[in-house]
């Protein structure tokens, strides 16, 4: 079996995410020092793999390791960080956060045996593949489970808030 | 090709479990951030309770407060006006009827004079009991220089009094929640510490505004809250709460009462 190599296109979601996502945490923080904090992350995070890809441009074709663990590694910092500050206040993207946090521990080491899977036999090399579609399904249930709480439900309750009553 | 196999179902496992590792670490770190928020919820809403708690008994104090001044004020109107203005009725009453002597109406109207002065002079001094006028017009300096001379011209103790600190540049209410404290804290120390001399300090103590007050009166033990809860003490709590300060009491049996206020 010899398919065209696709695995390039795994670098655009690995950094795409990361980016998204520090984006999106930054946004959550509320004091200076950790949207500082999330902009150094971002910057620090891009840079090294910048460097890594001028250092070794192969990587290119394969699974990057590294940059699957910094990516993660520092997707799961930032959603710790959220969650830390949500402990005395209002949860404000709650279970999306959790979410993430479940999904990106679990994913992580799924993609980090990536290179491998390509040379296990057939009967093994799709279950690391069926697990993390499990994982992804479970992700976008969490993600679900936010909308519901923070925008669906929230907008009937400001509808009946508002509605007159009889 | 069978150890081959072997081996591969090794790696597989080895994987699966490396993730359910990963996986329940992030659970548990989940579930420690819920528990930590319940708590810290928890003790959120009991301090919140605490402060309502607080706030209930200081509008307490307040009221009866309130309802104790009220009452003093009545008593002084009816004592020191009412019975002189009734003298003075009467007195001109006496004056409509006829066949009065020359001297008997020189007398009235002499009584009648003298009694209108009286309750002048009653009406002025309890107007200066409920807000000094100097307070408004000269500041609290001024305020609290006459307040220390007032006491001392009643020979019962001596105040000494110094200060440092330039009071214009604070509200007008803090002034006076400051001069109601200074006048709470010296009528204590003589209604209840027995005081013959008092100290007031006013100065700057590492930036920020100091007030030391101090007597060699009998002193109370500070550990019981008996002494802490009186109307009084809550009282001037109050005024330190609005003047957004802290106050230290220190205080031992026979050893006089030291108060430190900053604000």
């Amino acid at each position: 079996m010899l398919y065209e190599n696709n695995l390039f296109i795994s670098h655009f979601y690995f950094i795409g995410q990361f980016i998204l996502l520090s984006a999106f945490f930054k946004s959550l923080y509320k004091t200076k020092t950790q949207k500082t904090i999330a902009n150094w992350i971002l910057i620090i995070g891009v840079s090294v793999l910048a460097v890594q890809y001028v250092i070794d441009p192969n990587v290119f074709f394969r699974f990057n390791l590294f940059e699957i663990f910094i990516t993660s590694f520092l997707i799961i910092i930032m959603a710790a960080i959220h969650l830390y500050n949500l402990l005395s206040e209002e949860k404000v993207f709650y279970y999306c956060t959790i979410g993430i946090l479940l999904y990106l521990s679990g994913s992580t080491i799924l993609f980090f045996v990536g290179n491998l899977t390509a040379i296990l036999s057939e009967e093994y090399q799709f279950l690391p593949w069926t697990l993390n579609a499990v994982l992804v399904v479970i992700y976008h249930l969490f993600i679900l489970f936010e909308w519901r709480q923070s925008f669906y439900l929230k907008k009937i309750r400001i509808n009946n808030e508002n509605k007159p009553t009889l | 090709m069978k150890i081959n196999q072997l081996y591969e179902r090794e790696i597989i496992t080895i994987i699966l479990y490396t993730s359910l590792f990963f996986i329940i670490i992030a659970i548990g770190l989940i579930v420690f951030f819920y528990f930590s928020r319940k708590k810290i919820i928890q003790k959120e809403l009991e301090k919140k309770d605490l402060e309502i708690k607080h706030q209930r008994q200081q509008l307490r104090a307040i009221l009866i407060t309130q309802e104790a001044e009220r009452k003093r004020i009545a008593q002084d109107l009816h004592d020191d006006i009412s019975s002189k203005l009734n003298i003075v009725s009467l007195n001109s009453h006496l004056l409509t009827r006829s066949g009065l002597s020359i001297t008997d109406i020189s007398e009235v109207t002499t009584n009648i004079i003298d009694m209108t002065n009286k309750a002048l002079q009653s009406t002025r001094r309890i107007a200066h009991d409920l807000l000094p006028p100097v307070l408004d017009k000269f500041g609290l300096h001024a305020g609290i220089q006459e307040l220390c001379s007032e006491f001392n011209n009643s020979r019962s103790v001596v105040v000494t009094y110094k200060n440092n600190i330039d009071f214009n540049e604070m509200g007008k209410d803090k002034c006076l929640h400051l001069f109601r404290i200074i006048q709470e804290l010296i009528n204590n120390s003589i209604r209840h510490g027995k005081a013959s001399s008092i100290s007031l300090l006013f100065d700057y103590i590492e930036g920020t505004k100091t007030c030391k007050y101090s007597d060699d009166g009998i002193g109370f033990d500070t550990n019981n809250s008996k002494n802490l809860n009186g109307l009084g003490l809550k009282n001037i709590q109050s005024r330190v709460d609005f003047l957004e300060g802290t106050l230290a009491i220190h205080s031992k049996v026979g050893g006089g009462v030291n108060v430190i206020l900053h604000f």
